[in-house]
């Protein structure tokens, strides 16, 4: 296996650098798969039938957590992936933790939101409205969800074969999953949380 | 201990945190809904562009130019279908 000294170690070879580009295209196409939600939502938003509507079950408390949450996590994979290319491995380890544990926190507050809904009557069949909601939470929801397995997947990597072109690759890779959760996050905060509640 | 922490990755956080917080204020504000949705409109997408190029560290080797195509692609897929949609389903004009 040739590796290029002059790159960060998950680039070194050829293929992982195709690997790297083959999973932003996967980004790319995720980001067509949430316009789809996104453009589902705004369609059905006032089709709320006999069932409450956005502004009346929206809560501001939780969704500035689940912000907070998510946006740390964020930041603690970024330093996770500069501690891996100073080639600190316990430091790599411990913030791919902290990051998981705060997807986990955000993942906690999600479904506390989500029973909190269906006490208030919004359940995936009242109406059009509360369907595209859950739906379009659920599948965000969803992907952090798979994320966390992942990243505990990657974390008893590293434990085992430490840094190596291969397991940086792989912990970089999920970097980019990570920062698009979150990027997604935004979105559903900005134009369904926020926009419901103004 | 301090290495761990490069101030672009910390200037990038603060910088995402004060644009939640901008977007988070709107709710206790009472601005008009288009102006509202302007700045929420502003705020989302810096957002994305510092996780983009901050923390995504999307243009540090020779395929920059291919993963700019592929997100852009991504995101005029997006707004064609969500714009597409709202002028054919909402708006009325079809």
């Amino acid at each position: 296996m040739k590796v290029d000294k002059s790159l960060p170690l998950e680039y070194g070879t050829e293929q992982n650098r195709l690997n790297i580009l083959g999973f932003w295209v996967f980004i790319g196409a995720e980001i067509a798969l949430f316009g789809t939600l996104f453009a589902s939502y705004f369609t059905l938003i006032n089709r709320t039938g006999n069932g409450p509507a956005g502004a009346e079950i929206f809560e501001i408390a939780p969704v500035m957590i689940e912000t907070i949450l998510l946006l740390t996590s964020s930041f603690t994979i970024g330093l996770a992936i500069h501690a891996m290319r100073m080639g600190k491995v316990k430091a790599t380890i411990t913030f791919f933790i902290i990051t998981l544990l705060l997807g986990l926190g955000f993942l906690g507050i999600e479904i506390y939101d989500f029973i909190v809904f269906i006490h208030e009557g919004a359940t995936l069949q009242t109406s059009g409205f509360t369907a595209i909601l859950f739906l379009i939470l659920g599948t965000h929801g969803a992907h952090v969800l798979v994320g966390i397995f992942w990243g505990i997947f990657i974390i008893s990597q590293l434990f085992k074969h430490g840094l190596t072109p291969r397991t940086n690759n792989k912990a970089f890779i999920f970097s980019l999953y990570w920062h698009f959760l979150d990027v997604v996050w935004i979105f559903i905060f900005s134009f369904i949380f926020m926009k419901g509640m103004l | 201990m301090k290495e761990l922490f490069p101030r672009k990755h910390v200037y990038g956080f603060i910088s995402s945190l004060l644009l939640s917080i901008i977007a988070l204020s709107l709710y206790y504000f009472d601005l008009t809904f288009q102006l509202s949705m302007s700045i929420l409109l502003i705020t989302a997408f810096f957002q994305a562009a510092i996780q983009l190029i901050v923390f995504m560290h999307a243009g540090e080797t020779e395929d920059k130019k291919s993963i700019y195509i592929t997100i852009y692609y991504g995101v005029f897929i997006a707004l064609v279908t969500i714009f597409g949609t709202l002028l054919a389903l909402i708006w009325g004009y079809y």
